[in-house]
């Protein structure tokens, strides 16, 4: 029985500053199988795998392989003991051939230490056509389809021969047809016994292929069993889990007029036909998985990405073209999901990045009036409670939970009427999410409309009057404080029309 | 749209700058190729203007401008493109004479007539040269110097381009002809300023700060040297008496000299040195002759014969 | 206790923000002590004049590498502008009409320049870096081209500009100074100044935050450009004559004086009071480098070195400043 486990993971813990990521976390795979990882957004898959690939190290647990106990050191370390992985991100250079690609790092050397060119382009080929793929291995990587990347990924993780491949999400990117080509590889990959450890949130794609399910939910295992002893729906009720709902400050705001309607808003090839509404005093959410096109759909709203057709009415008027500046002079802005990159300047003073977006307030002749603005800075920022110790300091040197008020601090100085909050409480502690809580209400108590980005469920549902739920660029539910039910928004948001 | 306006407006903008800058050629019977050391060292320039302007006065010549850039490289790859073109005379004004010598025996080679200039390359057989020669340039200014500096005077000097051929003769002559035979004066400051005036400014500014007593010498390799550590000291009472020598006989130059303000140039004579050059080349292609070596001779220029300075460059319409 | 604390943090802030200031003071002592014709009125107001052309240069350098960007072209531009106006001076006659004709030419060339590096830089998304160098080579191309290669003299009165003196104060300096408050209002009191910042520590954020990007970029250009003009006005005028050739590696000389004055080159962080304190560094080296009689070639070498160390000062204490903070952060969370 024992050599019949080919990997073990036992009480495996990882923590990041402010976040524990996974919490004592076992399973075992068994030697030609297909063990299925499932859980929420943020449940700890991908820590899991990256542990297992030797990217990080774990605090605490060991991983056992064939019943020996082994450290992992890197990803080079972890292909030698026969572990291979296939990523999310694709991580190819684009400007490189198939065959260069392929041999990435482990390029085929001649007597003279050069690249063997003609033997990498001779194996790349013969590869491929076992494979059945039709593209030259002279061609650079950039001129290939997503897909075609993706499958590249697939046969180049297979190519080594692994004694376990990991496949994280591998389905995202590519066609239906190649669905089949790469579950015809699993398969192969089993008769031949090795294993392989699938992360997917999409139900159909586990049943048709898992031989064990384990589930993961906020860092920590919740159960791991057969495949035959588990359905869609106890699968995404193990995925959900039961949790307390009090811990928001919601509260029931009177809602006042349609502030921002969105009708037939559409990207092509991004998002397609989205069509909502948020009212005064109104809090509407945004769920789905990763790459539903949420935040795309609001960074097009808030003009930073280019749409191609809809109509946007903000406080009644139509937009006729949507530009930042137009937007912030409407009285719609943006939090954006990436602080660093989209809402501060690091390098610059609190003072300096709370001003920003409403400079001309301070401008009396063309002169920067700086005492005003120093002192309306210094009130904006009690009253969000910005811990930092003078408004000269940098942002940079400020706490996640700081900056995110900074940044909140900034669009406040504009006196918004729609705020358009992508993950607002993404990489922040708890005390500070509670606050921004807080201010999301007492906002909606002023009147404004809210519209939240999350990823994670709970928020949600405790945050919001209203959620849509997105899968794929479209929107494919609706419900209202009444109708919530994290099942419900999870089959949305996987696609299975269970309604 | 309003965009795309803007990138049309800008292309046009940019073809209109090049167009303006490029002028057509006519072919004529007789094709020269004359290869400057470079376009913005004005001496060059003003060379390579003589000779564009003289060949006007030859209707079956016609001369073609090349820049070398004060690049070794780039005037090398000029010379070869020269000889692919097969032109029928190629003229090179050498950035640096050895480094051009294997290829002007190119030229030669090819059966192309070939003039080295300003400063010649010697000993390359079949080779003709034009030249005025830039020891000699400088000599005839440190004799003068020799008679007119007093006893115990301090000197600075100013040098041109570091390995500069030209600078470094004159260099050579104003120390074999005057400081190795005057131990009584004193050099307080000996520096490069490449031929520039404000690089110039800025060390006889340094210069003058540092001395006790007044300067009483400038020996600079050339006029724009010159006139800028005039520049420095004019209207300074304790410098009514120094003495300044330059090379070039620039219209500056003249100038200054009028005024009393510089003591001797040695004309560097551009217009001479074209009309010898246009002349040689004429006579090696229609077969008259078939090697010459000739020289421009070298004026030293004071304030006893400026006039005939001032005429040369009234002629040339650098002055009125 | 508290008191103590607070003298050691108004040390702190002395080390970390006028750093440049007190290596500015230190190397004056030295410079004084060296050679007694040092720290004299002359030569203080000589080395002034000295560097006024390039630190003019040098403020427009500083606000464009602010916003992350630079300009390769402000020598040839210098040339190119300078020799049109002093022979529109010349053509015009010596009069004070002529003189305000000449400024204002070589302002409108400098400026026109600039405007179309500002075009190729916000509409083509080209890197400053190229695009300024194609001006460079153009504009020095042109003056070439204007000029046949050769010097305008006998400028008249042209000169006053660049070697006149309004009391003891020689005019050069006194338009340092201006463009020196000039500068200093743009980046601490002005609309402009704060998108210029923003822009160059973190472009995406700003357009983000609702900022004109490609206009203020093009303001910064435009800005530079009238530097680059009267700074042209000035050399021309100071070396009496209009030099083609003229000015030749003075940008790389205005981009070592901002940097040296603690302008990062990623973008974000610079002054116009750390510049001028660059430029009196540079300034002062050169001087008494010339006054101690040191080789030419070992004056590059030191140079050279002193650059080095200023750009690697410049990352350790941005380094610094961000390991402290972190530091912070964590006694913070201790707390």
């Amino acid at each position: 029985m024992q050599t019949d486990i080919k990997l073990e993971v036992r009480n495996i813990s990882k923590s990041f500053p402010g976040v524990k990521a996974l919490d004592h976390i076992s399973f075992k795979v068994r030697r030609g199988t297909t063990h299925v990882l499932c859980g929420e957004n943020g449940a700890g898959k991908s820590t899991l795998m990256k542990i297992i690939n030797g990217i990080y190290k774990p605090d605490e647990g060991e991983i056992l392989l064939d019943g020996q106990p082994v450290k992992i050191d890197n990803p080079i370390h972890a292909r030698s003991l026969g572990i291979s992985m296939i990523f999310q991100e694709l991580s190819f250079v684009p400007e490189m051939t198939v065959a260069e690609n392929i041999f990435l790092g482990r390029w085929p050397m001649d007597r003279f230490r050069r690249v063997d060119k003609a033997e990498m382009f001779r194996q790349t080929q013969a590869l491929m056509e076992r494979e059945g793929l039709h593209y030259s291995p002279y061609e650079q990587l950039k001129n290939l389809s997503v897909s075609d990347i993706q499958m590249l990924e697939i046969i180049k993780a297979v190519s080594n021969n692994p004694r376990i491949i990991i496949m994280d999400e591998p389905t995202s990117a590519i066609t239906d047809k190649e669905i089949e080509k790469l579950f015809d590889m699993i398969r192969m990959l089993k008769e031949r016994g090795a294993c392989v450890i699938y992360i997917s949130h999409k139900m159909d794609e586990i049943f048709r292929i898992a031989d064990d399910i384990t589930v993961l939910r906020d860092g920590t295992m919740v159960d791991s069993r057969p495949a035959s002893e588990l359905d869609v729906d106890e699968t995404i009720a193990l995925m959900v889990g039961r949790r307390m709902e009090n811990k928001y400050p919601w509260e029931d705001v009177p809602k006042g007029d349609v502030l921002l309607d969105v009708k037939h808003f559409s990207s092509a090839g991004v998002f397609n036909d989205i069509n909502f509404h948020i009212r005064a005093g109104e809090i509407v959410g945004f769920a789905g998985l990763m790459g539903a096109g949420r935040t795309e759909v609001v960074r097009a709203l808030f003009g930073l990405d280019p749409s191609d057709g809809g109509e946007v009415f903000i406080k009644g008027r139509k937009k006729q073209r949507l530009t930042v500046q137009g937007n912030i002079a409407d009285g719609l802005v943006m939090l954006s999901e990436d602080r660093r990159r989209y809402g501060l300047v690091p390098i610059r003073s609190v003072l300096e990045n709370v001003s920003l977006a409403n400079l001309k307030k301070f401008i009396y002749k063309g002169r920067l009036h700086r005492r005003e603005e120093r002192d309306a800075v210094a009130e904006q920022c009690r009253r969000m409670n910005v811990k930092t110790s003078s408004l000269e300091t940098t942002v940079e040197a400020l706490s996640g939970g700081n900056q995110q008020k900074v940044v909140l601090a900034k669009w406040m100085e504009v006196d918004p009427d729609v705020l358009l909050m992508d993950e607002p409480t993404r990489g922040i502690d708890v005390g500070a999410k509670f606050e921004i809580y807080k201010l999301m209400i007492a906002l909606a108590r002023k009147g404004k409309a809210l519209l939240m980005v999350s990823s994670e469920l709970p928020e949600l549902l405790g945050m919001c009057d209203r959620i849509y739920v997105l899968c794929q660029g479209r929107i494919t539910g609706e419900l209202s404080r009444e109708q919530f039910s994290a099942e419900q928004i999870m089959h949305y948001a996987i696609g299975t029309d269970k309604a | 749209m309003k965009r795309a306006v803007k990138k049309v407006l800008s292309l046009a903008l940019i073809l209109a700058l090049s167009l303006t800058l490029c002028s057509v050629a006519f072919a004529k019977e007789y094709r020269v190729a004359y290869i400057a050391r470079a376009q913005a060292d004005s001496f060059a320039a003003w060379l390579a203007n003589g000779v564009k302007e003289e060949a006007g006065k030859y209707p079956d010549i016609t001369v073609d401008v090349f820049d070398g850039q004060a690049n070794d490289e780039t005037e090398n790859s000029l010379i070869e493109n020269a000889i692919t073109n097969k032109y029928d005379c190629i003229i090179i004004q050498p950035n640096n004479g050895e480094a051009q010598r294997p290829y002007a025996e190119k030229v030669v080679a090819a059966g192309i007539i070939c003039i080295t200039t300003n400063a010649r390359i010697d000993g390359i057989k079949g080779a003709s040269t034009v030249d005025a020669q830039p020891y000699e340039q400088a000599a005839v200014n440190a004799r003068m110097a020799l008679k007119v500096v007093p006893q115990g005077a301090t000197a600075v000097i100013l040098r041109g381009p570091a390995g500069n051929f030209h600078a470094d003769e004159r260099l050579k002559a104003w120390k074999a002809e005057f400081f190795d035979k005057r131990p009584d004066v004193k050099i307080v400051g000996d520096d490069y300023a490449n031929w520039n005036k404000d690089e110039a400014m800025a060390l006889m500014e340094d210069w003058v700060t540092k001395v006790d007593k007044p300067i009483g010498l400038i020996a600079s390799m050339n006029d724009n040297m010159c006139a800028g550590a005039l520049e420095v000291i004019k209207g300074n009472p304790d410098y009514k008496g120094v003495l300044s020598f330059g090379v070039d006989g620039t219209a500056e130059a003249c100038l200054l000299i009028e005024e009393g303000r510089m003591t001797a140039t040695c004309l560097q004579n551009a217009y001479e040195l074209s009309e010898l050059l246009l002349s040689t080349a004429h006579k090696l292609l229609t077969g008259a002759e078939t090697q010459i070596d000739t020289d421009v001779g070298n004026p030293l220029y004071t304030i006893d014969n400026v006039a005939e300075l001032r005429e040369i460059h009234v002629k040339a319409g650098a002055l009125k | 206790m508290q008191l103590g604390q607070g003298r050691a943090n108004l040390w702190e802030t002395l080390k970390s923000k006028y750093a440049i200031f007190l290596v500015l003071v230190v190397l004056f002592i030295i410079c004084s002590l060296l050679n007694s014709n040092f720290l004299t009125w002359r030569n203080l107001t000589n080395i002034s004049r000295q560097i006024s052309v390039t630190t003019i240069l040098a403020f427009g350098e500083t606000i464009l590498i602010i916003s992350g960007l630079l300009d390769l072209s402000s020598g040839a531009v210098m040339a190119f502008s300078g020799t049109l106006s002093v022979m529109c001076y010349k053509a015009m006659g010596d009069t004070y009409v002529s003189m305000i004709v000449a400024i204002l030419v070589a302002i409108a060339i400098a400026v026109f320049c600039n405007a179309l590096n500002a075009l190729m830089v916000t509409t083509f998304r080209a890197p400053a870096f190229i695009v300024t160098l194609a001006m460079q080579a153009m504009a020095r191309g042109a003056a070439l081209f204007l000029t046949a290669g050769q010097n305008v003299y006998q400028i008249g009165n042209y000169t006053v500009l660049g070697q006149g003196s309004i009391w003891i104060i020689p005019i050069p300096i006194l338009f340092m100074i201006f463009f020196f408050l000039i500068t200093r209002y743009i980046l601490s009191d002005t609309r402009l100044g704060r998108s210029l910042y923003a822009i160059g520590g973190n472009e995406a954020a700003a357009n983000a935050s609702g900022i004109a990007v490609n206009k203020v970029k093009t303001m910064a250009y435009l800005v530079n450009g009238v530097m680059v003009g009267m700074a042209a006005v000035l050399f021309m005028s100071r070396v009496n004559a209009g030099l083609p050739n003229g000015a030749i590696g003075y940008e790389t000389e205005a981009l070592t004086t901002a940097i040296i004055g603690g302008t990062s080159f990623t973008g974000g962080i610079g002054t116009a009071g750390g510049t001028i304190v660059g430029a009196f560094i540079i300034g002062f080296l050169n001087n008494i480098m010339n006054l101690t009689s040191v080789n030419s070639y070992i004056q590059q070498i030191i140079k050279g070195a002193i650059i080095a160390l200023a750009v690697m000062y410049d990352i350790y204490a941005k380094n610094q400043r961000t390991r402290k903070k972190m530091g912070n952060i964590e006694d913070k969370a201790k707390k």
